[in-house]
């Protein structure tokens, strides 16, 4: 996929364009919002990351502009403002999703995956790692034909890092996403819930998928790489 | 010269500087969190425990950053009506905590309903909520457990939260600054694994109920501390009393 980053700090675009080509996207980026707002037009991206304070010509005008000659693209802002008013002006002008400053990379790469499955392919009703299967629609697990009891949240979680496999996902991700709530680094029910998913999905089966990534938090490994 | 204190050029003050610099720190934050998250994995076997550490410690004073932005966001009221139904956000919330609630030991158990809609963000009533229930979640022992009690008074919604008392009481007192910066001045003894002290983990709380409390003040609720929790007929815990919006709709936000 190709991508467009719209961003004026020079560190923080390095980085983001490292981490996206590493994931085998074609990255350019535009660290004016005048520039921003020609590349996009010019050339036909998959997704735009745009950052909403630029010199030049702001995010929100970017923004508006593309939406008028490009409704169909998907755009990701960045901001450091992260009030709820903010938030609905960004998605009232067009923005497909909001990611606010300091976010983690991995963050942003999960969530650029989702605006690019959004507009490229439909949504998944069975997701599949090896021999785990997962239905959304039927809410069954089963690993190797034997079907996995799960509890809710079990099964919000599996299906968080099913969708996610082959990723490394954060302690706080996890829990904003399962759990939709504000990341307490002094809780462990993330590693709690992770432990009786790996008893029911990869005790007595082999390999595992479920890894630790040291200091980060947890993967989902398609092949089953030793952890 | 004129010395009068209206020869002061405009300059944002007070919140607004502190906004400024909140958003200003979160720039170089990010590019550090980024570049720590993308070097772990191509660090040395023998410096990835050193990048750990400082990515957990990058997460953690992002963590503080993401308090000052509720704080400084609990301080201003919100452009437009705002009209939120209770109940489901009530249901929603405590959903999310029930596991949280488990794994601590502690059952955690809603009462009642009522069809009040109140004049909060949903997200900023889910915030204070959850700051809320969750502080009362971990101030109980284990097997302890946490009743919430929901229905509607005359001027609108009434939720009373009862426990059990514990060591940890200081905490379910009303928020009081004084205590919060004797505590972050206390010599540090003692600190969990993952390095937060339990001087920082009381500050946090502290902190956290602050934000609750000011959400639910701007809304023109109010927020009862008390029960010393020693006898059953006066359980520790906190009752909640928020006015019911006349005639608003039950959506999350409605443009002005």
């Amino acid at each position: 996929m190709r991508i467009l980053i719209v961003e004026d700090d020079a560190a923080l675009s390095s980085f983001i364009r490292k981490g996206l080509e590493a994931e085998h996207h074609a990255v350019d980026v535009a660290n004016e919002g005048n520039h921003g707002r020609a590349m996009a037009m010019e050339i036909d991206y998959d997704l735009v990351v745009l950052d909403l304070n630029l010199p030049g010509l702001d995010g929100l005008s970017v923004l508006k502009s593309l939406r008028q000659r490009k409704a169909n693209l998907p755009v990701m802002i960045l901001t450091a403002r992260s009030r709820v008013e903010d938030r609905v002006q960004c998605l009232d002008s067009g923005a497909d999703d909001y990611l606010v400053k300091p976010f983690s990379f991995l963050e942003l790469s999960a969530r650029a995956r989702a605006l690019l499955r959004r507009s490229h392919l439909p949504s998944e009703s069975v997701l599949t790692v090896r021999d785990l299967c997962l239905d959304r629609v039927e809410r069954k697990v089963e690993r190797a034909g034997r079907p996995i009891e799960l509890t809710t949240k079990e099964f919000a979680l599996l299906e968080y890092l099913m969708r996610n496999a082959g990723r490394r996902l954060t302690r706080a991700m996890i829990i904003e996403h399962v759990w939709n709530l504000t990341f307490d680094s002094t809780t462990n029910v993330v590693d709690v819930y992770i432990n009786y998913l790996r008893r029911k999905v990869d005790d007595g089966f082999s390999p595992s998928l479920i890894h630790t990534v040291r200091g980060v938090g947890y993967q989902m490994c398609p092949e089953g790489a030793s952890a | 010269m004129s010395t009068s204190p209206h020869s002061f050029p405009k300059v944002p003050r007070g919140p607004d500087v502190l906004g400024e610099l909140l958003h200003s720190l979160s720039q170089p934050l990010t590019s550090l969190r980024c570049s720590l998250e993308l070097s772990i994995d191509e660090a040395a076997e023998r410096q990835q425990d050193s990048v750990a550490i400082a990515l957990q410690q990058t997460e953690k004073v992002i963590g503080m950053i993401q308090l000052m932005r509720e704080y400084l966001d609990a301080e201003q009221p919100g452009p437009g009506a705002f009209s939120t139904a209770l109940a489901p956000a009530m249901r929603s919330v405590i959903e999310s905590l029930s596991s949280i609630a488990a794994v601590r030991g502690v059952r955690l158990r809603l009462v009642g309903t009522c069809a009040a809609t109140v004049p909060v963000p949903e997200s900023r009533l889910r915030l204070a909520l959850q700051y809320l229930i969750a502080s009362m979640i971990e101030a109980q022992p284990v097997g302890g457990k946490v009743m919430l009690l929901l229905g509607e008074g005359p001027a609108g919604a009434v939720l009373r939260v009862e426990g059990e008392r514990d060591s940890r009481e200081l905490d379910f007192r009303e928020p009081n600054f004084r205590e919060m910066e004797q505590s972050a001045t206390n010599p540090l003894t003692r600190s969990d694994p993952a390095g937060v002290t339990s001087a920082s983990l009381s500050t946090l709380r502290r902190v956290r109920l602050a934000i609750a409390s000011r959400v639910l003040e701007t809304a023109g609720a109010s927020l009862v501390f008390g029960g010393g929790g020693r006898t059953r007929v006066d359980p520790a815990g906190f009752v909640l009393r928020i006015p019911r919006q006349v005639g608003g709709p039950a959506c999350e936000y409605q443009k002005s």
